[in-house]
């Protein structure tokens, strides 16, 4: 059964992965835009009265962390395009 | 020399590799610790940095290493020197350098935060290696895809039979992607409809070669039959060089390939990049298992198609052209790149692989087992070469891979027409992924000098027009050593960014230490080589002529061939004296602090 497992996870690594991959690129852009309108002033963009954001506060603090990493390492928070290899 | 006997050597190469050296180095030299945090654990944002299961990473970067390089580089040595240098070459290589690079530069990015090597470039040795490395990796980019789109427009001018399968190629490849990602199919069901699909067109091309045929023949009397340019080509005529053609179908044939990588590089990733790579990698993947397989069965059941027909040496220094030389030493060691060795697998695995470690023993299979497994695909493109030895290098290839299929039971057609279309679907899928980095290289290059070169089609028109220019020089077998040669130097440069990092640590440096000072020199040696081939061979004899256009090209590659030195003089200056100051003092280590519990 583990042997069987290998060999599964290992095509998966060469076929499906790489869609699991990009989807989860497209779900952290759509994220960003969301957090970046509703949660800006965190990062020094204020676009909604902070009352709003407190409201949906509670619904995105576990995503909170992953978001401001990823915007750390670009080099304008509006850049989409990752200037690394990955993907390809 | 059968078959058989070379899929147990490379067998046996690949156990006694992995167990006998390169589990021994991750013990002893590397100390990876299961216990330790790993940058996907330590930063992990749901998208680049995400701890993955040793399995799934492994295929993932085997499927991102293994492309056109072992395939391509094979078959271009056993033409030159005979089998017997390349397969020596390919198990050498593998087992005391292959390995290191793609292990190393993982081992180097995880241990430091996840950065790229020009990221850890920037640290270790200095601020400018960073920026001459971009040079180089645009260069280095631009002399692959010149190569690439200069190899298929050859085979597909030529071989009117592959025309239907690539055609259905792209047609199922944005199908996939609108399947997948707006439709919402399952991967399954969307995969067995266009895979399906596009196998069933590829392998009965030859029914419709007829029509194809026909529009090759009217696209040339376009001209009268009258060649398009005429260029000197010292691959022709038994390597002493002749006069040769580019006629309308190759270069219709070539704007076509770079209609479809400018589509591939521009509309977004999931709407045809992907998708395409994603159904080629199942008909080329269908091609290496029936062919390997079949080569290792052959010989019992079909002997006639699993016996070597080149000679197994050609000589050591085979005159190619009026002044051209071809020495083992160092021209072989580039013209078979991955399979052996390449830079590209450490470019990767240092930004993609790396940041998805979720342990550290997961590093060697990871690095070390994928590189393994691109080395038998090389063998088998080495046996296929070996048995085929029939028409030019690519035609044999088709017919030795053919001929393995064929064991399974294919009508000889069907499965020449499967060779052919898996070289062809390889090599496609993969420029077209090389003008989207190249695009994304130049942008971060000189887009801030040249704010044109920002916009998306503009740098990637440019990188296109670029590589056109390549080709309407005709001679590819040059292009692709100086590709192999920034290729390998691309390993080598690696190989001293680790060597300079395990010194800055205080561990033993000699088993990278050794391969990168043996690969510096070759591949500094060989693009020296290549540039006066190139211009006594091409620039000379087209100048002379009063060519305008292969005297572009060649003069382009020979003047990208001085930079390449020049790029790799300073980072080896800058490394060198970072080694030296770091061997007497040791410098702290960057690596993350160890997890609790």
């Amino acid at each position: 059964m583990h042997g069987w497992q290998v060999i599964r996870d290992f095509f998966y690594g060469m076929t499906g992965y790489q869609f699991v991959h990009h989807a989860r690129e497209m779900k952290h852009d759509s994220e960003a835009l969301f957090f970046t309108v509703t949660l800006g002033d965190l990062i020094g963009v204020p676009i909604m009265p902070p009352v709003y954001s407190l409201r949906l506060l509670p619904y995105v603090v576990p995503e909170i962390a992953a978001w401001k990493r990823q915007l750390a390492r670009r080099r304008e928070f509006w850049e989409k395009e990752e200037y690394d290899l990955h993907s390809v | 020399m059968n078959a058989l006997i070379a899929v147990v050597l490379g067998a046996i190469t690949v156990y006694l590799t992995y167990t006998r050296y390169a589990r021994r180095i991750d013990r002893d030299v590397i100390q990876s610790d299961p216990k330790r945090a790993t940058p996907a654990t330590l930063y992990m944002d749901g998208v680049d940095f995400m701890p993955t299961n040793r399995n799934i990473l492994f295929g993932y970067h085997f499927k991102s290493i293994a492309a056109a390089g072992p395939i391509v580089g094979a078959i271009v040595a056993a033409t030159l020197w005979g089998w017997l240098p390349a397969m020596i070459w390919l198990i050498v290589g593998v087992a005391f350098m292959g390995w290191v690079s793609d292990y190393s530069a993982i081992v180097l990015s995880v241990r430091n935060e996840g950065r790229s090597l020009s990221a850890v470039a920037h640290r270790l040795i200095s601020p400018r290696t960073r920026t001459i490395l971009f040079l180089f990796i645009f260069f280095y980019l631009l002399l692959v895809a010149g190569a690439f789109v200069g190899i298929m427009a050859t085979v597909m001018e030529t071989q009117p039979r592959t025309y239907m399968g690539m055609i259905l190629l792209v047609i199922m490849g944005l199908l996939l992607g609108q399947m997948l990602y707006r439709w919402r199919v399952g991967l399954v069901p969307a995969t067995m409809i266009t895979v399906g699909i596009t196998l069933v067109a590829i392998m009965t091309g030859h029914a419709s070669e007829p029509i194809f045929k026909g529009l090759n023949d009217g696209l040339n009397s376009l001209t009268g039959g009258a060649p398009l340019v005429t260029y000197f080509d010292p691959t022709l005529a038994g390597f002493k060089g002749a006069e040769a053609k580019i006629m309308p179908t190759l270069l219709f044939w070539a704007l076509a390939i770079s209609i479809f990588c400018y589509a591939g590089s521009v509309l977004p990733i999931w709407r045809m990049a992907q998708p395409v790579v994603y159904v080629g990698f199942w008909i080329t993947a269908l091609a290496m298992v029936l062919g390997l397989s079949g080569a290792a069965i052959g010989t019992f059941t079909k002997p006639e198609v699993a016996y070597f027909s080149i000679p197994a040496f050609k000589g050591w220094n085979p005159q190619m052209g009026p002044a051209g030389v071809m020495p083992l030493w160092p021209m072989l060691f580039v013209t078979i790149a991955c399979g052996a060795i390449s830079g590209w697998h450490a470019l990767f695995g240092s930004v993609g692989t790396a940041r998805q470690i979720e342990n550290e023993a997961d590093m060697l299979p990871g690095g070390a087992g994928s590189m393994l497994a691109e080395f038998l695909l090389g063998m088998l493109a080495l046996l296929a070469i070996s048995i085929g030895a029939k028409g030019n290098p690519v035609a044999a290839f088709a017919s030795g891979l053919g001929g393995f299929i064929s064991v399974w039971g294919f009508p000889p057609d069907y499965a020449v027409s499967l060779a052919f279309a898996a070289f062809i679907v390889i090599v496609l899928v993969v420029t077209q992924l090389l003008f989207r980095v190249m695009r994304v290289t130049l942008t971060e290059w000189l887009g801030e000098i040249i704010p044109p070169l920002r916009n998306q089609h503009v740098a990637s028109l440019v990188s296109i027009g670029m590589a056109i220019l390549l080709v309407m020089t005709g001679t590819w077998i040059y292009l692709w050593q100086l590709f192999g040669a920034a290729n390998q130097l691309m390993a080598a440069l690696s190989l001293l960014l680790v060597t300079v990092w395990l010194v800055s640590v205080g561990k033993h440096w000699l088993f990278a230490g050794i391969p990168m000072i043996f690969m510096y020199l070759t591949t500094v040696a060989s693009i020296l080589v290549t540039a006066y081939n190139l211009y006594f061979n091409v620039y000379l004899p087209n100048l002379d002529a009063g060519r305008l256009l292969p005297t572009i090209g060649s003069g382009l590659m020979v003047l990208v061939a001085v930079l390449l030195v020049f790029a790799s003089v300073f980072i080896g200056i800058d490394g060198f004296r970072a080694f030296f100051k770091y061997l007497g003092k040791p410098a702290p280590s960057a690596r993350p602090a160890p997890a609790e519990g």
